[in-house]
């Protein structure tokens, strides 16, 4: 168990509803088996667009920030708010620059394309490749737990209310099978002019 | 030396001895041969009020490759015949298909025993705690299985014993095993258990009031069961093909199977 | 040569120096292979209508050297079933002086039954079974073709690790890969298995070494097929690989010194 990605433990989870788009993250921060905090959010917001990092910790801090300086470069150039779509690439092209020597992290990108209203959601391996997904997205230690709790729970078109149920309880029921995640949860869901941030508590063991 | 010598057995210097010998020299070696193998699959099982359910994907693969798409990994254990008609319990196996099968025979031959000698089928908690003394026999060469047993208890009600490879062994509402246990168990968890579940405004955090346990009837177990296999199937690879369920009530056992896709 | 019996027949320890008694001592454990030596390729096999279609080739190499190349790996049993054997060959004529003393055996028996397909593979698979568990195994995959105790056609695997499987169609080694997926083009399932005429089946099986042939440097183009049903068993020996095309072999690229 000496994978950097599964020292610090974490899970993260986006899904696409109607109109609407979700992204979740637990709270723990570990050393191998010992909690250090429950409360390490790793979802992170850039204007319109989140982002949800899993692995290693010390990755997980410099690569938000990195985003953030990124992000208000371009809001800098542009005067507009980075699109979902740009930011993905913008995540892939700079984890790509550090091919030979990876940011040890699982990013999940999650948003609406304010221009269009489409909702938008992918992850990314820790070297840049992009996984466009038209269901949910899932990353960190509880991954596989994900995948179940995600394929069995998620339909198509669900609406916010139905979405933030369905993702919260994917999240919640994958994280108490891994030992590595847990200890509470964020969970945003995205409307075109409107985010709700919800915290859940979840078990604390 | 040994780059010199012809002898591709000894991987070192000739001799004149017409034969190799049969003795290893002087300090011991490695072994290299590795006596077991994953063939990957995996199996469900669900316990209800009156009744259990058993299933596992028949699909067996070695690495990437598709040995056979049925291969069943439950059986009925313990009927009087080899057709195991009048059977009352059943066994999955999953993990090293060799040992399974092992186990499988060597279990069924026991519980035949003890129903040839006692006049009457053996009980699950008797099998179950003589197949805990069966694997733990092997605890410094273990059968690579996850075995589960199933049937009705003494009151009727259903019953599922979960095991690890030597043989710890616990009776439980439901359990995954094999390949894909980390995807199916969190959404039983959810869907038997009705873990994370609360009711609506009865409370704030951890005063929430739990939704209530109610035991799941045979239609919605089996359709449970079938959506935890298409969810596997569709995120693990060595999961697929065909699915194998067996129920059990009171009326015996009633053998099912469904395919699954076959990608 | 010395007066001393010990010293005859080995090398001279004036010219060769003294000699290493260590291995000559008994007091080790015992050894078992760990790997195996001369090895025989893919075997293949097909179920059809009536029975069972089987080949292998007549090649047996050590290591990457074509050593034998008039080994038969099918062997009949008891004119009801063969056994095609993949992997080491000592091991397989091991299991072939065992089949054979089982053979013997059974036929003293007075009830006049006999080991089906099925019977064979169930003590085949227990053999290789116990051998592994003992931490010497016979190096062999092999395949299980005749018919199960109800006439029908039987095909099965048996391994190493005394891993066990049936399929309307089975290739070991390299034919897994090759030929496997051939074979399944033609027999998906059971269903369409028990509809296969023998033509077709044998068509499939030769099409599929002759792929074996082109791809697998470990294979020669003289082989055995054997068809067996309840009529018995036409096994033959010395089949050679017809209409070989290497016109396919100009049109690879991207192997070897020339890259365009």
């Amino acid at each position: 168990m000496s994978s950097p990605f599964a020292i610090n433990g974490g899970a993260c989870v986006a899904m696409v509803g109607k109109d609407c788009v979700a992204i979740a993250c637990d709270l723990r921060l570990g050393l191998q088996a010992l909690t250090v905090s429950n409360n390490f959010p790793k979802i992170f917001s850039y204007g319109d667009v989140y982002l949800g990092l899993t692995g290693l910790a010390t990755d997980v801090s410099t690569v938000s920030d990195l985003f953030r300086y990124k992000v208000n470069m371009y809001r800098l150039r542009e005067e507009r708010n980075i699109a979902p779509s740009t930011m993905a690439n913008l995540v892939s092209s700079s984890l790509y620059e550090r091919r030979f020597g990876p940011y040890f992290v699982s990013p999940v990108v999650a948003g609406i394309d304010q221009k269009s209203g489409k909702p938008f959601i992918c992850g990314f391996d820790s070297i840049g490749c992009i996984d466009f997904a038209k269901d949910f997205i899932v990353s960190g230690t509880a991954s596989d737990q994900l995948f179940g709790t995600c394929e069995g729970l998620w339909e198509p078109d669900l609406g916010p209310e139905d979405l933030f149920e369905t993702i919260s309880q994917a999240l919640l029921n994958a994280v108490d099978r891994d030992a590595l995640s847990g200890w509470g949860a964020h969970v945003y869901i995205i409307e075109k002019d409107k985010t709700t941030k919800r915290l859940l508590k979840g078990r604390q063991d | 030396m040994t780059m010199f010598s012809q002898n591709p057995l000894m991987n070192g210097p000739n001799y004149s001895f017409s034969q190799t010998p049969t003795m290893a020299s002087g300090a011991n070696k490695e072994h290299s041969f590795y006596p077991y193998t994953d063939n990957g699959g995996s199996t469900l099982a669900i316990s209800g009020n009156d009744f259990m359910i058993m299933a596992g994907d028949t699909r067996s693969t070695s690495g990437y490759n598709i040995n056979t798409r049925y291969s069943p990994k439950v059986f009925k254990i313990g009927g009087t015949t080899s057709s195991q008609d009048d059977a009352t319990l059943v066994l999955s196996v999953v993990g090293f298909a060799a040992d399974g099968h092992a186990l499988k025979e060597k279990l069924d031959a026991i519980v035949k025993m003890y129903r040839y000698q006692h006049g009457k089928p053996m009980s699950v908690k008797a099998c179950a705690q003589r197949l805990s003394t069966i694997l733990y026999g092997k605890r410094f060469f273990p059968y690579y299985v996850t075995a589960i047993l199933g049937g009705l208890d003494e009151d009727g009600k259903g019953a599922v014993y979960s095991y690890d490879p030597v043989g710890s062994y616990e009776r439980e509402q439901c359990r995954a095993a094999g390949a894909a246990a980390s995807l199916i168990m969190p959404f039983l968890d959810n869907q038997v258990n009705f873990k994370n579940q609360y009711i609506p405004g009865s409370g704030e955090g951890h005063a929430l009031v739990e939704r209530a346990k109610d035991p799941l009837p045979l239609v919605v177990v089996e359709a449970l069961v079938k959506d935890a296999f298409d969810s596997a199937v569709e995120r693990h690879i060595e999961v697929g093909d065909g699915l194998s369920m067996m129920l059990i009530t009171k009326n015996g056992i009633e053998e099912k199977f469904l395919p699954l896709k076959k990608d | 040569m010395n007066h001393l019996p010990q010293a005859w027949g080995r090398p001279r320890d004036d010219v060769y120096g003294p000699y290493d008694g260590s291995y000559l001592q008994n007091d080790g454990p015992n050894q078992h292979s760990q790997s195996p030596i001369v090895t025989g390729t893919s075997v293949l096999a097909l179920k059809f209508k009536d029975g069972v279609v089987i080949a292998a080739d007549n090649l047996a190499s050590y290591g990457s050297l074509a050593r034998f190349t008039d080994v038969k790996r099918l062997r009949k049993f008891a004119e009801t079933s063969v056994v095609g054997f993949g992997g080491d060959v000592s091991d397989m004529q091991y299991l072939d002086r065992l089949l054979n003393s089982l053979d013997i055996e059974e036929a003293y028996g007075s009830t006049g039954h006999t080991l089906n397909a099925q019977n064979l593979h169930t003590y085949l698979a227990k053999v290789l079974y116990k051998r592994r568990s003992n931490f010497n195994p016979l190096w062999n995959q092999l395949l299980v073709a005749g018919l199960d105790g109800e006439g029908k056609p039987f095909l099965a695997s048996a391994d190493l690790l005394g891993t066990t499987f049936s399929s309307p169609s089975l290739a070991t080694g390299f034919g897994a890969h090759l030929a496997q997926p051939l074979l399944r083009k033609v027999a998906p399932d059971e269903e369409t298995a028990s509809k296969l005429s023998l033509e077709q089946a044998v068509e499939a099986v030769k099409a599929s070494m002759k792929v074996l042939f082109y791809r697998d440097a470990r294979s020669i183009d003289k082989y055995s097929i054997a068809v067996v049903t309840k009529e018995g068993i036409d096994l033959k020996q010395d089949e050679k690989l017809e209409n070989q095309s290497w016109a396919f072999a100009e049109q690879i690229r991207g192997y070897g010194t020339q890259v365009n």
